[in-house]
């Protein structure tokens, strides 16, 4: 204790630059990129448990079963009428028309990049001012291309990566400390179960700072519990674990399971888990910025103008 | 030493009353969870029904906490049928949040009810004038069950879909109510 006050004691004295210089950098270290931070106060630790966590039963269509024979008969009968309603065609969303017009747009832009790519590269050097006068004009009908090309993205994005659904990523990094995993198993409350099996490969970029996907689905928007086992040496005797999340709704949510310091002894839970959901708003497109070409080519003065003088 | 275990005493009753107190109040914000017509959860209910099956349709509403007068309930069920996996699954919801999904120990293909069902609260009124409120008057009942489902109950045209209330009194017969949940006009009523 007293150590450590001597250490943050000021001694002007012997602070000399390079010590200043080691501090900034330390400091610099620490804050780290601001990307980063953000990302590190968006996850939360989740527990992984070894036993199932109980959950109250709350009742649910006691009508319909305390009076199920009834209500099944009442449909049996009705299949047996078999009356079908046929299903009428419904109408077309006008999204997919619009998206044949946005290619044959992009199309057309393409190509009238490439005319004008062509005819530049035919002219092997600027011998005029009026060709200057011509790239300025190339560069903005490309930068209005451009322009346009990113409405056109931002509308397919709206339309596809905005409708986000509820959605859940479970994924493994960091090389366990002991034993070889060859498999995970996630299991769903809905008794959806997935096995993804780890190579060599696998394994070795696992401890490396690689992220290995095991499960990704549709998961009802709802406070569950997630069971995970591993399969492998040393791993296969483990018992699974437990662990509780709600994904919240039309939300990609992640899971990330981190085996760097798991050990089979210690069982699944000596593996770190960690939870964040997707950002679901929509990154907007940087613009780029323009090619200072016009104001660096000094104004010539045309003939016109010359004959305007006095 | 009396003092000391005294206190002691005094200070596991307190803990004990504070834990009751905690529980008290878990058990009575749960009952007094706010009251919604049957439409303001069907949007939670279809997103946990496409995240369970791409072709789940929904089958049957029932109310799962009393309903008030109104037409509205703290807890409603939803029942979804997939084809292609022949399963029910049900999703309860309370508060704007999905509190039960399990799946239905029965078989239970039933057909799909139609997209724009009248909303529980604008068909309890048709119930009411339809007979619901004389026989409460008469014999002191109480709607207890609102059940939405296509053709089951619905007499003539088994494609209607309708809200089925069912009324009930001590010492008499209960008072069912079929109301075409698309119009809102009374079908056909009965005691049982």
């Amino acid at each position: 204790m007293r150590h450590a006050r001597m250490l943050h004691a000021p001694c002007p004295g012997r602070f000399g630059s390079h010590q200043a210089i080691a501090l900034l950098v330390v400091g610099l270290v620490l804050l780290g990129p601001p990307g980063a931070q953000a990302q590190d106060e968006l996850i939360t630790t989740v527990r992984i448990e070894r036993v199932k966590p109980a959950r109250e039963k709350i009742p649910t269509l006691r009508f319909l079963k305390a009076n199920r024979d009834f209500i099944r008969g009442r449909f049996d009968r009705l299949r047996q009428e078999s009356r079908q309603e046929h299903a009428g065609a419904g109408e077309l969303d006008p999204r997919f028309l619009a998206y044949r017009e946005l290619l044959a747009r992009i199309a057309a832009a393409k190509d009238s990049v490439r005319v004008s790519a062509e005819a530049r590269e035919r002219a092997e050097l600027f011998a005029s001012v009026s060709d200057l006068a011509n790239l300025e004009r190339e560069l903005d009908l490309m930068e209005r291309l451009l322009d346009e090309q990113r409405v056109r993205l931002g509308t397919l994005q709206a339309d596809f990566a905005g409708r986000q659904r509820t959605e859940l990523d479970v994924m493994i990094t960091g090389g366990a400390l002991e034993g070889r995993l060859d498999s995970v198993v996630v299991t769903l409350e809905d008794g959806t179960r997935v096995t993804a099996g780890l190579n060599e490969t696998q394994r070795e970029s696992l401890k490396h700072g690689g992220v290995f996907e095991v499960f990704r689905g549709l998961v009802e928007p709802r406070e569950q519990v997630i069971a995970i086992a591993f399969h492998g040496e040393g791993w296969s005797v483990a018992a699974p674990g437990y662990v509780t999340l709600e994904p919240a709704r039309d939300v990609l949510t992640f899971l990330k399971l981190d085996l760097a310091q798991a050990h089979p002894t210690r069982g699944i839970t000596s593996v770190l888990a960690g939870t964040w959901q997707l950002d679901p708003t929509v990154p907007v497109f940087p613009r780029i910025p323009a090619i200072p070409t016009a104001p660096t080519v000094p104004p010539l003065p045309t003939v016109d103008a010359h004959q305007d003088q006095p | 030493m009396d003092d000391c275990a005294r206190r002691s005493r005094n200070a596991s009753r307190l803990l004990a009353w504070c834990v009751v107190g905690l529980l008290f109040a878990g058990t009575a914000a749960a009952r007094n969870a706010p009251p919604f017509a049957a439409r303001q959860g069907l949007e939670l209910a279809s997103t946990a029904a496409q995240s369970w099956s791409a072709d789940a349709v929904l089958v049957y509403v029932e109310n799962d906490e009393p309903l008030d007068g109104a037409g509205s309930s703290a807890r409603w069920g939803y029942l979804y049928y997939s084809p292609s996996q022949e399963r029910a699954r049900v999703w309860s919801i309370r508060e704007g949040r999905l509190v039960v999904a399990e799946n239905l120990d029965m078989r239970f293909d039933a057909p799909p009810v139609s997209a724009n069902w009248l909303d529980s609260d604008a068909a309890l009124v048709a119930a009411e004038e339809g007979g619901g409120a004389r026989f409460r008057k008469e014999h002191g009942g109480r709607l207890v069950n609102m059940l939405l489902m296509r053709g089951a109950l619905s007499e003539g045209d088994p494609d209607v879909t309708t809200w089925t209330f069912v009324y009930s009194a001590s010492g008499a017969p209960s008072l069912f109510v079929v109301v075409d949940a698309t119009h809102g006009k009374v079908q056909r009523t009965w005691r049982g």
